[in-house]
């Protein structure tokens, strides 16, 4: 019953119709960070021109659930160029960092597979933070808490697809059972390589299986992604290992320091 | 656009790595008193002792830069009890998680050292207590705390290699087993800035302790370029100028390499001198600087 998105990025126009239905079926304020005071205008002014091409968004946010990426892509001879799309959010990961690190079960998995944040119960530790291997989860000063997406929690729990699902004109992010998207994604991973595109899936393999998952025409990192990312907590047991071995090794450093004190009591007691 | 996109937690360093620095103190002060306590005739008690009076008011300040760096501070008891159940809360696979449950055990023990001393040293008479602590097996909770202790001065290493921050990442496995040795180091220098404090010369109780802490000194200057040679490029930060003063000037040079030298220098000298009262001060200033090296180098 694992339900998920199909980012077909190659279909993408750029709209940006995701991110606005996002913010407007969620409730998401304007980004703090984005807006200044200027002396005389009584309103915030939005200073977040970031030059990076059409992208005024800058990255994932507290507020910012989804963020298109535009990346331009321009030879040296300035003759070949292509413009790449990339709709980014939560991946919904099957094994997933910010859960795991959670101290207070504040972040939990539904039993329709999405990863979500229960405001109530979260304390702002900021541990789930270093955790998402993919930079998604993150803090806002206004309730001190975490916050992310949720996969549309309420609307995917009322047999609806999620908001930006619905949103999107090109059918570039599709909403549905994780194994029918795998079988739309294969097909369409082999029509492009029909046309000799290189293209490839991202999110099969990586944390056990992103449940919201991508189609690239070329390597993760150009698109912002980790190209061999780690759950962190795969690291627990050997650095646990190592800290118990050094332990073991002070234990033992303290023994032979105070052996003479034991041999100096042996040899009392013999006197 | 950098692929490495893995946020930054934003912990304080004011609070975290001050913290990471004052539980590992005590932690590290408390385990050696034990390892007393567990391999020593019942005569030779000094250094036990000190270790009892510096780990419990040590971890009594602990609580408030933990509390103090949370978003929601008032909900601090999530910690223990799931909010929405109503039942205790442990998640093995954090070490957040795992942490704050220890801190509540070594608490405990600190604070039974502490009282049983306060006791055996006359200075409280707590008729109900005298009559029931000896019921306790003084050996018991020393056993016991110093396994918690042990972890208090590790785990926070430990945290931080389980993230997916590039420097704390390439670091692991290191980092605990790090935190761990600083923390005995200068546990070890808050029990002999006690013993000079309270003008007890323990005479070959520090001599022993001495020759401890110059083993646990050279293995921490070993890990650590271990740890460096691990991070490889994504240390670069630590050849930048506030790490360059703070992480090798004061962590390295003055805070274990210049203290390890005058150690051996020093080893027949009168103990308590003011040498000997800057090389410890030295020690624990490195430990600090230390931990927030290592914590900012992977959140700058
Ligand atoms: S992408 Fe990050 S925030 Fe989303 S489920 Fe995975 S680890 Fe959690
Ligand atoms: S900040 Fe909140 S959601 Fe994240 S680990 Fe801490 S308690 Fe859990």
């Amino acid at each position: 019953m694992a339900k998920g998105m199909f980012i077909d990025t190659t279909i993408c126009t750029g709209c940006k119709s995701c991110q606005v239905a996002c913010k407007q079926w969620n409730g998401l304020a304007a980004e703090p960070a984005h807006f200044g005071k200027r002396s005389g205008v009584p309103y915030p002014v939005a200073d977040n021109f970031t030059g990076d091409s059409y992208d005024n968004t800058g990255s994932l946010s507290a507020t910012d659930w989804r963020h298109v990426r535009f990346i331009e892509q321009i030879d040296e001879q300035r003759r070949e160029k292509r413009w790449l799309f990339s709709s980014d959010s939560c991946k919904h990961c099957s094994d997933a960092g910010c859960l795991n690190a959670c101290p207070t079960k504040a972040i939990v998995r539904t039993d329709l597979g999405n990863v979500v944040v229960q405001q109530e119960t979260c304390i702002g530790c900021k541990f789930c933070i270093p955790s998402c291997p993919y930079g998604v989860i993150s803090f806002s000063e206004e309730t001190g808490t975490v916050h992310k997406c949720t996969l549309c929690n309420d609307r995917i729990h009322n047999g609806l697809g999620t908001a930006c699902a619905k949103a999107c004109p090109t059918g570039s992010i599709r909403f549905g059972e994780v194994p029918d998207l795998r079988r739309r994604a294969d097909a369409r991973l082999a029509q492009l390589k029909g046309k000799g595109e290189k293209a490839q899936i991202y999110g099969y393999e990586e944390a056990d299986g992103l449940k919201v998952f991508y189609l690239f025409t070329d390597r993760p990192g150009v698109y912002g992604q980790p190209e061999q990312p780690v759950v962190p907590q795969r690291r627990l047991v050997l650095c646990s290992l190592v800290t118990i071995l050094t332990a073991l090794g002070i234990g033992v450093a303290a023994l032979v320091n105070f052996r003479e004190r034991l041999n100096g009591k042996e040899e009392h007691h013999e006197s | 656009m950098s692929p490495d996109n893995v946020q930054v937690p934003e912990w304080a360093w004011y609070y975290i790595a001050v913290y990471f620095f004052v539980a590992g103190t005590s932690a590290g002060a408390y385990f050696i008193g034990a390892m007393e306590e567990l391999f020593s005739s019942a005569k030779e008690r000094e250094v036990s002792r000190a270790a009892c009076y510096v780990a419990f008011p040590l971890l009594l300040l602990v609580p408030i830069p933990l509390i103090a760096d949370l978003g929601r501070p008032g909900r601090f008891w999530h910690l223990f009890i799931y909010n929405q159940g109503g039942y205790p809360y442990l998640n093995l696979q954090s070490p957040m998680s795992v942490g704050s449950w220890v801190l509540l055990v070594f608490g405990g023990c600190t604070l039974l050292s502490f009282l049983d001393n306060l006791v055996a040293d006359r200075v409280i008479s707590f008729p109900l207590f005298s009559r029931y602590y000896n019921r306790i097996p003084r050996k018991l909770y020393a056993l016991v705390g110093s396994l918690a202790g042990f972890f208090i001065a590790g785990y926070t290493g430990v945290l931080l290699n389980v993230t997916a921050r590039p420097f704390w990442a390439a670091t692991s496995p290191l980092m605990g087993a790090l935190f761990l040795v600083s923390g005995a180091s200068t546990g070890a220098a808050a029990i002999s800035l006690y013993l000079i404090w309270r003008q007890r010369n323990a005479g070959e109780e520090v001599a022993r302790l001495e020759s401890f802490d110059r083993a646990l000194m050279i293995s921490e200057l070993l890990l650590i370029a271990v740890l460096l040679v691990l991070a490889g490029h994504t240390a670069q930060l630590l050849v930048t100028l506030p790490f360059l003063v703070m992480f090798w000037l004061g962590a390295v040079a003055l805070g274990i390499a210049a203290p390890l030298w005058f150690k051996y220098r020093s080893r027949r000298q009168h103990f308590g001198g003011a040498p000997h009262l800057a090389h410890y001060l030295c020690i624990l200033a490195g430990g600090l600087l230390l931990r927030i090296s290592l914590l900012q180098a992977g959140q700058l």
